[in-house]
């Protein structure tokens, strides 16, 4: 009897003993020990998902570990912030957040799981995607300014496009009649393609846009394009003019994405991390991948944790009350 | 809800048709209500409390027994009051008429019962629709609201489902099929096995221990082969889903990776 | 015509590489997998499968990434035919005759039949495409959230009329798929509906998970009950030919030429196009048929018609993508990806500047085609010995392939029981005659019927009339109401006969 305990005991601790050997190596090692998980809020393919995949690509070089893209879609990319924001904070699982899920999904959403200020460990922004404002192509204004004095002037006619409650063309349609003083009667539907589908089609007048989804028909001419929401053109679209160009300053977005942990994070994982995505952002084959999809990409000074947490801060700030007077 | 239902006939089989199938369209009545106060009872199990059952019981009680004064205090009264609250308008929208049919269940012989049964469990399922639609916005000027076509489906699925409680009472069709127990209990047992396991402890385990649930569910079943069986298409699913397709699925425990 | 065979000769020399015609194969066999594997979606796969095309050329990937579409869609039938479980929503009808077939012991020659068709189908759209791509999407961008609801209307029709017993009860079914179509967000005003503030069913509920459910889940409980077991037996003795006879050839090639047709036509439509077309063609065959009674009772041409129109309508849905840079559903959205992901714009300028891409991956589509008939024929021989398997050791397999392949989807646990419970619904449904494809229909074209609905009247500023008024959506409507007397007056006619003479049960 006393030899059979004793051998139970053996057994307990030699399974233990192989148990703790498993996991030693992964707590020994410096970080990263093992490959990266980088969430991805959207489907993949999407603007999102392109840009995370080029930069992590990027970064997993430097990091010397596999960076692997996990794309879980819902509820506006909230279903995969609220997991990010509940992962372990090892530095093993990593989010790549965007004015969505970090900045719009707050006026929303009145039940967000997540804080996106407090939840997360910013790490860097990432090359963000210019909004355009586009038009069927035979709609009747032949530059921003005449399109801004006709909106204004048959707000009641117009129906504005948006690819669904939440998305990045919504949030920044609503900006803009807000910019412009309009309410337009808004047309959802569902995603971008479809939105785009009746645009080209002529069943709706106008909508916000990001450029990569704008480029195929603007280029071939079946919608017009007014004006790029961004400081500089765009050198996928050279020949469409800035919103300070054509006369609207004020209407400045872009898509942006970033980086972030789950908070917690030790600062030496993020250091290590904003180190890798700053490098990733500085390499030429990369930036031109990225400029070759429509991206603006973040100037060195701007590739930080601060930087990213200063435009999170900024960013809710500044759809809440666009946003907000929707309900 | 399909469980609920599922036990219908066997009642109605044992005992005097009428007051058992009276009895089974009861419980229907108050399923919704005994299925929260149920869930509220286990749900410190799972660390998602979500209220005391007792006073959810009591709620419940209250609205049904004070349901009808307060729409009519609602409707017709000169002081305006605010909304009902959800539980009054279960209670209103959902319970009553069912209970209306069961009261009808206990005095009447359905000529054709699969088709009457059928019909009210529609009835119940179109209710059910309408009270979970009941807080949403109905037409806002020329835009249809959110709550409108599912309020419009809702009320077509009662009428329906009235009209086959119609067939069901005056003309003659088959009675109740038989239901087994077996079948049902473990793959259902199999399935929720799976669903509980698969995030803690990975393919390779809750795979093969829902096939050897699963198998349960036949007496047909042989052991031996059923585990030889089991092994293999465990291994084979652990090389398929994972490795040939690519799917993110964890194979081994959760407490045994690294 | 001189330009389309240089065009073509270009594709074909791209497509026959020894590269491009391995990653066609490998794309068809995967295609093939996932069709099979109840649960496992098309999209999931393409999505997780994405990031290995990066390191591919981009004629290649893009050959690859089309290979699993199609190939999904021959493998798509094999589970409706052999265990009645419709693995995308375009494969429910084929469940309709093609599993009474494969219990009267014909499986071969439906899956050999469906198989057929779908190549036939694939090679016309793949022509088609070549010529004309431009004129048909004219023809699409036509159709706005006016039209667009009231071909949803045809479609649930059609679903109305494909049913084998009491209209009554189809209608309610329809009914109940479009209720739980609107569980989940709205996509109008982003409301939460029905959804009892459960994060897992904001999102709605999916397609997979409920077809599993009333389909899979509830097929396999019943033949668990007692007696049932006779039937089985019965359905492994009877097993005969494993390949059509003339006779199933001759009936099926008008079917499989009719379904084609209208997948062709319906294909390019963005959205719920490819399934309206496999309902489109087996209501039409249903409704021309000398005796429509056949069909529901394993009907070789409810086989034919509807695979034939759903391998054309995954065909041409690739025009929009081609000719003007859109992707019209979840698949095609992938492509795009896959495509900026290589540096390359989808839309017009393609075909332009870099026509081998687009020709290389029309020819492909063609080889693939051929590709899979060579793959499936073979096949059926094995999938019909699986029929063999004693349904003790058949059904926890399927049991377990189906539960792996709804979590696969989003990694939900929730979604998993909720097709369980679905599939004692389902086994409720049976026991009380509810036919479970009405209610599939209604479930996957309630979502494009409202939000279009919607969508139309906030566009005409709530004016009712624009579903009559254009011209499209007048002649879908008309078509619907003239589809919906057919469909009723036969069954009066047969309430009267009822009625009047003796009764027959």
């Amino acid at each position: 009897m006393n030899f059979l305990h004793r051998l139970l005991a053996v057994t307990h601790l030699a399974f233990i003993g192989i148990l703790v050997l498993l996991a030693y190596p992964a707590a020994a090692d410096e970080y990263p020990s093992r490959p990266i998980t980088v969430i991805v809020p959207f489907a993949a393919g999407g603007p999102t998902d392109v840009v995370a995949r080029i930069v992590t690509a990027s970064m997993a070089q430097t990091l010397g570990q596999k960076m692997l893209i996990e794309n879980i879609v819902g509820a506006g990319g909230t279903t995969a912030a609220t997991r990010a924001a509940r992962a372990a904070n090892d530095g093993y699982t990593l989010i790549v957040g965007h004015m969505g899920t970090h900045a719009a999904a707050v006026p929303l959403y009145s039940r967000l799981p997540y804080d996106p200020q407090t939840d997360f460990a910013p790490i860097s922004p990432l090359a963000g995607t210019p909004i355009m404002i586009l038009a069927r192509k035979d709609f009747p204004a032949k530059d921003l300014q005449e399109f801004i004095a006709y909106v204004k002037a048959n707000t009641e006619k117009l129906n504005a496009a948006h690819a669904g409650v939440g998305s990045v063309s919504h949030a920044s349609g609503e900006l803009l009649n807000s910019v412009l003083g309009i309410r337009p009667t808004g047309v959802p539907f569902n995603g971008t393609g479809p939105a785009m589908d009746a645009l080209v089609s002529g069943q709706v007048d106008y909508m916000c846009d990001q450029i990569v989804n704008a480029v195929p028909p603007v280029r071939s001419g079946t919608i017009k394009a007014y004006a790029v929401a961004t400081p500089a053109r765009n050198a996928a679209l050279p020949q469409v003019p800035t919103t300070t160009e054509a006369g609207l300053p004020s209407f400045q977005v872009q898509a942006w994405n970033g980086i972030f942990a789950p908070k917690g994070t030790p600062p030496a994982v993020i250091a290590t991390l904003n180190a890798a995505a700053a490098k990733a952002l500085g390499d030429e084959a990369v930036r031109n991948r990225l400029l070759d999809l429509g991206s603006v990409i973040p100037p060195p000074a701007e590739r930080t944790p601060e930087a990213l947490a200063t435009l999170v801060k900024s960013e809710i700030a500044r759809w809440t009350p666009v946003l907000t007077q929707l309900h | 809800m399909a469980d609920t239902v599922g036990r219908l006939p066997e009642q109605t089989r044992r005992a005097a048709r009428n007051g058992s199938g009276a009895l089974a369209v009861l419980l229907l009545a108050l399923a919704p209500q005994l299925v929260h106060v149920l869930w509220a009872a286990v749900s410190p199990l799972y660390r998602v409390p979500i209220g005391n059952p007792a006073q959810i019981a009591v709620d419940y009680a209250t609205a049904l027994g004070t349901a009808l004064p307060a729409w009519l205090g609602a409707t017709f009264g000169t002081v305006p009051s605010p909304p009902l609250p959800s539980a009054v308008l279960l209670a209103l929208i959902y319970c009553y008429p069912l209970i209306a049919l069961a009261l009808l269940t206990l005095m009447v012989r359905p000529r054709g019962p699969q088709d009457y049964y059928g019909g009210i469990v529609l009835i119940a399922i179109a209710g059910l629709a309408l009270w979970a639609s009941s807080d949403l916005e109905g037409m806002q000027g020329f835009s249809v609201g959110a709550g409108t076509v599912p309020r419009l489906c809702g009320v077509l699925l009662m009428g329906l489902g009235a009209g086959i409680v119609a067939v069901g009472l005056f003309s003659e069709g088959p009675a109740l099929a038989r239901y087994a127990w077996r079948g049902p209990l473990f793959v259902s047992l199999a399935i929720l096995g799976f669903a509980l396991a698969i995030r803690p402890l990975g393919l390779v385990i809750s795979a093969f221990a829902s096939f050897m649930v699963a198998a349960l569910g036949t007496p047909e079943t042989r052991w031996r082969e059923t585990t030889v069986v089991g092994i293999a298409l465990t291994a084979g699913c652990s090389l398929l889903f994972p490795y040939a397709l690519g799917l993110p699925l964890p194979l081994l425990p959760r407490f045994l990776l690294p | 015509m001189v330009e389309l065979f240089s065009n073509l000769a270009l594709g074909f020399q791209v497509a026959l590489s020894p590269i491009n015609l391995l990653l066609c194969l490998i794309g068809a066999l995967v295609g093939t997998l996932v069709g099979v594997l109840p649960g496992v979606g098309t999209v999931a796969t393409v999505a997780m499968l994405l990031p290995i095309t990066f390191g591919l050329p981009p004629v290649g990937a893009l050959i690859m990434l089309a290979g699993i579409y199609y190939g999904a869609q021959y493998g798509g039938s094999t589970t409706s035919i052999l265990i009645n479980i419709p693995g995308e929503a375009t494969s429910v009808v084929t469940t309709l005759d093609g599993f009474q077939m494969a219990k009267q012991g014909r499986a071969g020659p439906a899956l050999a039949i469906a198989a057929i068709g779908s190549f036939f189908a694939g090679c016309v759209a793949t022509v088609l495409i070549a010529m004309l791509g431009a004129p048909l999407t004219q023809l699409a961008q036509k159709f706005g959230p006016a039209e667009y609801f009231s071909l949803m209307v045809l479609g649930l029709i059609f679903a109305v009329v494909l049913a084998k017993g009491s209209l009554l009860k189809a209608i309610a079914m329809i009914v109940m798929g479009l209720l739980l179509s609107m569980v989940g967000s709205d996509v109008i005003t982003g409301a939460s509906r029905m959804a009892f503030d459960i994060p897992e069913l904001a999102d709605g509920l999916g397609f997979a998970t409920v077809a599993m459910g009333v389909f899979g889940f509830a097929e396999i409980i019943r033949n668990l009950d007692a007696g049932a077991d006779i039937d089985r037996e019965l359905v492994q003795q009877k097993i005969t030919g494993l390949m059509p006879t003339k006779q199933d050839l001759i009936e099926s090639a008008p079917a499989i030429l009719r379904g084609t047709m209208l997948g062709s036509i319906l294909g390019i439509l963005p959205g719920g196009g490819a399934v309206i077309a496999s309902f489109a063609a087996y209501t039409f065959e249903k409704k021309i048929a000398r005796d429509p009674s056949r069909f529901g009772r394993g009907a070789i041409e409810g086989v034919a018609a509807p695979e034939s129109a759903n391998n054309a309508a995954a065909q041409t849905s690739f025009i929009p993508l081609l000719t003007l840079g859109i992707p019209p559903n979840a698949v095609m959205a992938l492509m795009v990806g896959a495509m900026t992901l290589h540096g390359i714009v989808p839309g017009p300028q393609v075909m332009q500047k870099q026509p081998e891409l687009v020709w290389g991956m029309i020819a492909s589509m063609w080889i693939g085609n051929l590709m899979l008939l060579v793959i499936n024929l073979p096949l059926v021989g094995i999938w019909v010995r699986l029929l063999r398997v004693p349904y003790r050791l058949m059904f926890p397999a399927i049991v377990i392939f189906c539960a792996i392949g709804i979590y696969s989807i989003n990694n939900s646990p929730l979604d998993v029981v909720l097709a369980g419970a679905f599939g004692l619904l389902g086994y409720w449904l049976i026991k009380h005659d509810f036919e479970p494809a009405p209610l599939l229909l209604g479930m996957v074209l309630g979502p494009l019927m409202e939000e279009n609905l919607r969508r139309a009247l906030l566009i005409s500023r709530g004016d009712a009339s624009v579903f009559f008024t254009r011209p499209l959506s007048a002649g879908l409507m008309a078509a619907a109401a003239l589809l919906l007397v057919l469909a009723v007056l036969p069954s009066l006619r047969k309430k009267r006969r009822e009625v009047f003479g003796e009764s027959e049960n």
